[in-house]
């Protein structure tokens, strides 16, 4: 049996070990796309069964004997032991957002290559070691938080650092995944109407619940889906009806604008009204759809229209500037590794755990799951011609404002397209052109619309599944936008009140309405800084985003490491410590571009300067501030991140010399009680 | 196939809040009613959109 055991792991490594040398060694025409879905799963399932049990065992002597703060301080609510599976898919639906499903749409125009690699051995090695190693420390620690565990391992400076991150990480977040939405949505009246729809059924949903079937809430989940469904078909009408369509045909502006006082109505009403309902519907669609478009491509097996490597890892890409490295490894963060993972992994779940060994399929195996996802993702986008996902992601400003010039432009790369081709594409999905709608969401309705329609229902049903998939991920961004300004509003609520007492009270409205809007006029900013952007935001947005949630994963990984020095000394403090260097050197190398590059399409800096000498007006004005905005906001962000290594570096010299004490901050043992049944 | 359909029914009830609200009423001894889903659903609700949504 055992000789079995040894068999099966050794085939299963050498498939992992084969796949990913076959994928990264092959330059034929095409490869298809079960090389890459065959390496992940293998060498997840390596890193599995070898490095996550090597962590378990020997660095964290998971004990289930031990009882679990689930057990210990059980009240009913948050503390509850859980069945290890339910808390995974709890885990997983919390940990999983547009940042796995955008950033590798994004980083496929290096080809399909350095983020297939990135993302595998990101996750195996980096992003599931730092979700495992945090839930594990929280566990052990009756569920504090990542801020909590900072201040009490590191000092009350990187407890403060990590909360200033977060704030910024959220405004630059909330403006990025809100720019995703303005891009596919502008000039779509399709696609406008079906999100529009969403409100009043979201609003539906919400009274059902309080008024008519309270406690439904699945009941009225399956009726909020059948009305969506229902929403996208309308479109369709909407969209072909000359009295409506222009109705629903926005602009960029209009719909940030839009987004904007979404965002302000969502953190100022009642929870329950529009963002709960919304939450609910938006969880259980993305579950789905995530298990949709992983039979999709089993069934489809398609190949790879993109290849390899393109020109573009040399830093001229057009869709955003700058090279393969650093570039590559902050444009995926979260589908290889995310910092705001470890606050999930340090808020609800380890309040769930019923039995410490359940921390490895949940805190390790999520983030593979996750990373699983963002390699679809990966698939979904090189599925497309080249040609049209150039034509679709590069913006106006950089290839061309006409269709006409566009196509010459992307066709001199190597890249054929025509107006012809892209016309005929736009006809199928029932919109207008699809040239320039940057910010990857569109281009991955495309492939997932292409994957879909190929596994049934045939070309007359590409239209719909295009705006089935720009529904989903509409859905779940506007959740994010109307979860996080609340957070933020509350964070705000939380810090103002100590100046005046009135303006921390949630219940006094005018304070609710002030910081409402202060933390929507903070992401808003970046946002309509995106729409006016001519190189479309997205450019300079989302490496700024990708930066921040790494440097987020640095402060996880400096508190993982603080730890597991704590526990074993210097023996075992490499396993958080690898994937930290290398995102220290990733974060601070392109931070460093980003600010001082003298190329102008990468530097914040030399962008301005660039603006700055050419012809004023009052849009180059604003456009030469946005730059050198950002260009602080990098700096700050890197400055916090500098000064809690410099604070880690300062407790683990102290420890490793003996000067400092090596206390390890562990709630008592106390013997587990839990009977089988009750798991 | 039966037990992994439980387990599906189960996931989904926990995503949903239903399975805490059951845990809701076995802790406070107290039976469902409309006003005790929007007393649970309030507390609820507060705690979960205190904690931002992942990227």
């Amino acid at each position: 049996m055992k000789l079995l055991r040894v068999l099966f792991w050794a085939a299963v490594a050498a498939v992992a070990a084969g796949c990913l040398g076959g994928v990264a060694l092959y330059r034929g025409e095409h490869i298809n796309s079960m090389w890459l879905v065959l390496a992940a799963a293998a060498s997840y399932a390596t890193g599995y069964r070898f490095y996550a049990k090597f962590i378990a065992a020997r660095v964290m002597t998971l004990n289930d004997q031990r009882a679990t703060p689930a057990e210990r301080l059980r009240n009913g609510h948050d503390f509850e032991p859980t069945n290890k599976w339910i808390v995974f898919g709890h885990h997983f639906a919390a940990i999983a957002g547009p940042g796995p499903l955008v950033g590798p749409v994004l980083a496929a125009q290096f080809g399909y290559l350095p983020g297939t690699l990135w993302i595998i051995i990101g996750a195996v090695l980096g992003g599931a070691v730092q979700d495992f190693v945090i839930l594990f420390a929280s566990m052990r620690r009756d569920g504090k938080s990542l801020g909590q565990m900072a201040r009490e391992e590191i000092g009350r400076v990187g407890g403060f650092v990590a909360l200033v991150t977060v704030l910024l990480i959220m405004t630059i977040l909330l403006a990025v995944v809100g720019l995703v939405v303005v891009n596919a949505l502008k000039g779509s009246p399709w696609g406008a109407f079906t999100i529009a729809a969403t409100m009043p059924i979201a609003l539906l949903m919400g009274l059902y619940l309080r008024y008519w079937r309270p406690g439904r809430v699945l009941e009225i989940s399956a009726i909020g889906f059948v009305l969506v469904m229902a929403g996208i078909f309308a479109g369709e009408r909407i969209a072909q009806s000359a009295t409506a369509a222009p109705w629903f045909t926005l602009s960029a502006m209009a719909l940030a604008v839009g987004i904007i006082l979404y965002g302000f109505l969502a953190s100022a009403l009642p929870v329950w009204l529009l963002l709960a309902p919304r939450d609910y519907l938006s969880t259980f669609v993305k579950l789905g759809v995530v298990l949709m478009l992983g039979v999709g491509i089993l069934f489809v097996r398609p190949e790879l229209q993109l290849p390899a490597f393109t020109r573009f890892v040399d830093g001229t890409g057009p869709i955003f500037a700058g090279k393969v490295f650093p570039f590559c490894f902050i444009t995926i963060a979260c589908g290889a590794i995310s910092g705001f993972h470890s606050l999930i992994s340090s808020g609800t779940t380890p309040k769930m755990i019923a039995r410490e060994s359940h921390a490895r399929p949940v805190g390790y195996g999520s983030m593979l799951l996750e990373s699983f996802v963002a390699i679809m993702a990966m698939i979904a986008a090189c599925v497309l011609q080249p040609g049209v996902y150039f034509a679709v992601n590069s913006p106006g400003g950089v290839v061309g404002a006409t269709p006409a010039v566009a196509v010459a432009t992307i066709s001199s790369w190597g890249f054929p397209v025509s107006t012809a081709e892209m016309a005929a594409l736009a006809r199928d999905v029932g919109e207008t052109t699809l040239f320039s709608r940057t910010g990857g969401a569109p281009s991955l309705a495309l492939g997932m619309a292409h994957i879909f329609a190929s596994s049934g229902g045939g070309r007359a049903l590409v239209g719909f599944w295009y705006h089935f998939a720009i529904m989903f991920e509409a859905l779940f961004i506007l959740t994010i936008i109307d979860a996080g300004t609340r957070v933020g509003r509350f964070m705000l609520q939380d810090l103002l009140g100590h100046a005046w007492a009135p303006l921390g009270r949630t219940s006094w409205m005018p304070g609710v309405w002030l910081t409402s809007a202060l933390i929507v006029g903070a992401w808003g900013y970046f946002l309509v800084q995106g729409v006016r952007d001519p190189l479309g935001g997205i450019n300079s947005l989302w490496p700024l985003f990708g930066i921040a949630n790494q440097l987020l994963a640095a402060i996880a990984l400096c508190v993982a490491t603080t730890i597991l020095l704590k526990m074993h000394g210097a023996k075992f403090m490499w396993i958080p410590c690898a994937p930290l260097v290398w995102l220290v050197t990733v974060t601070f190398t392109a931070g460093w571009q980003k600010i001082l590059s003298p190329v102008p399409a990468i530097g914040f800096l030399a962008q301005a300067d660039r603006l700055a000498a050419g012809a004023q007006t009052a849009a180059t004005a604003t456009l030469v501030f946005n730059a050198r905005l950002d260009a602080v906001v990098c700096a700050v962000l890197m400055a916090l991140v500098a000064v809690i290594l410099a604070d880690s570096l300062r407790v683990w010299v102290g420890i490793l010399s003996g000067a400092a004490e090596a206390r390890v901050r562990e709630a008592p043992f106390e013997l587990s009680r839990l009977q089988v049944e009750e798991l | 196939m039966k037990r992994f359909g439980r387990l599906l029914l189960a996931l989904l009830r926990e995503l949903a809040d239903e399975n805490a609200y059951r845990r809701h009423l076995e802790w406070h001894g107290r039976a469902h009613s409309g006003a005790e889903w929007r007393r649970f659903s309030e507390e609820r609700l507060r705690a979960k959109y205190a904690r931002g949504k992942c990227c």
